[in-house]
């Protein structure tokens, strides 16, 4: 098994990372397109979607059957199915990976939930060291009105209502919340996130998002799509 | 990590270990049957065979596509939730938990199938330290027969996973042979009280019960 390190593939893995409603699925879409009208070779994949094990999670969530360490195990194990069956093979053919988050998810959910931060690191040693991470960032205010707004109201894990943080779901969530933040923050510097400032508008965002790309597209290993 | 402390809850945790066929199973139910007899609280528990997960991963089996890491994983999501759901509260409770495999078994197994064993063993760095772990050795060849006589060796039981010989029998002996040696190894890291394969049913349960009675009334 390989431990967490740097990728020698052809391809590229480029990871976009934020906290909930900072804006991620759209810039993610108007990147993929924009790659294909460059003629670069794309492969999208978001957080929580293997077919292997996304309809467990939701059951357990819907049932609110996940502790700390079972939440944190079936997040693993997606991202280790995704990783197989999707981000390997698209690297080895030399396509452009967009993740629609990564492992940075996790490390910041986790230790809010009381893993040990340590622990959470370890259990994804298996996993591919991103070429490029963005991190959207915006202030706690208007991302809380954002999430509200966009969801229609309030998720009991997106409160994080499961660590019993507070009885009112809007202090729970707007703690929860500013805790996911400053996880985030922490690691911009640990692991060289390029950070975008979020709350600009979605063209400019887009813009810099493109600009930053530019290096890594120069490389002539990259399959034409 | 937990799993080196001695835990403090009022109840005790007892686990078999060994490979498939080496007789853990019937060691177990023999002993439960008796504590139960004694008037004692007594739960039982195996491995993959959580209300969360248990599904998932039988479902995945049949697909043949599991890599050695997401298997691993997924049986130690299944352990994590047994584990918070039925093996502490009962410990808290103070009944005595009978587990038929534990992380034990993830180690030996994961690692035979060539997952770096740090990692394996800080993945389950979560579990709670068993009061007893019984491990039941038998030789590759009594392992074989016993299981060969009743069904064909699993595809995942037989390691075909890894490509170690098309032909299940022979995949399943090296795979074994593999599992056996990480057992073997572990007797003395963890502490397994060994026994031996050569004893009757009869003298391993007697055993069993006399080194069980010991723990029970520390």
């Amino acid at each position: 098994m390989e431990l967490s390190k740097h990728h020698n593939y052809p391809g590229k893995l480029i990871v976009l990372e934020g906290t909930d409603g900072v804006g991620r699925s759209t810039q993610m879409e108007l990147l993929a397109n924009w790659l294909a009208v460059e003629g670069y070779g794309v492969t999208r994949t978001s957080w929580k979607s293997s077919g292997l094990i996304t309809r467990a999670i939701e059951k357990a969530k819907e049932k609110n059957a996940l502790n700390t360490i079972t939440f944190s195990l079936l997040y693993a194990t997606d991202l280790a199915e995704r990783l197989n069956s999707i981000i390997l093979p698209a690297l080895k053919a030399g396509l452009i990976v967009l993740a629609d988050r990564y492992y940075y998810t996790a490390f910041a959910r986790d230790v809010v939930r009381g893993a040990d931060p340590a622990w959470v690191r370890k259990l994804y040693g298996f996993a591919l060291e991103p070429d490029l991470v963005f991190y959207m960032k915006m202030p706690l205010e208007p991302l809380l009105r954002r999430i509200i707004t966009t969801r229609g109201g309030l998720d009991f894990y997106e409160s994080g209502r499961d660590i019993g943080m507070s009885t009112d779901l809007y202090q729970s969530f707007k703690l929860y919340q500013s805790q996911i933040l400053y996880e985030f923050e922490q690691m911009a510097d640990e692991f060289g996130f390029k950070t975008i400032d979020a709350s600009r508008p979605i063209e400019d965002i887009q813009r810099t998002l493109r600009k930053e790309l530019k290096d890594i597209l120069s490389d002539k290993s990259l399959a034409s799509g | 990590m937990r799993l080196h402390k001695r835990h403090d809850f009022p109840g005790k945790l007892l686990v078999v270990e060994g490979v498939d066929g080496s007789g853990k199973s019937t060691q177990l139910d023999l002993l439960r049957n008796w504590l139960v007899s004694k008037e004692q609280s007594v739960i039982f528990t195996e491995w993959n065979s959580s209300a969360l997960i248990s599904k998932t991963i039988k479902k995945a089996k049949q697909t043949n596509s599991l890599i050695p890491v997401t298997f691993s994983l997924l049986h130690a999501t299944d352990f994590a939730d047994r584990l918070e759901n039925i093996i502490i509260p009962a410990l808290k409770a103070g009944l005595i938990v009978l587990a038929d495999r534990y992380c034990y078994t993830a180690f030996a197994r994961d690692v035979a199938r060539g997952v770096n064993k740090d990692w394996v063993r800080s993945l389950y760095g979560f579990s709670i330290r068993p009061d007893g772990a019984f491990y039941f050795q038998v030789p590759v060849e009594v392992s074989l027969s016993r299981i060969a006589t009743s069904r064909r060796p699993g595809f995942y039981e037989a390691g075909m996973d890894i490509g170690l010989s098309s032909d299940p029998i022979e995949s399943f002996q090296i795979f074994q042979s593999r599992i056996i040696s990480e057992y073997d190894n572990m007797a003395e890291e963890f502490d397994f009280h060994v026994m031996p394969a050569e004893k009757t049913i009869h003298e391993q349960q007697m055993l069993f019960r006399q080194i069980a009675t010991k723990i029970l009334n520390d």
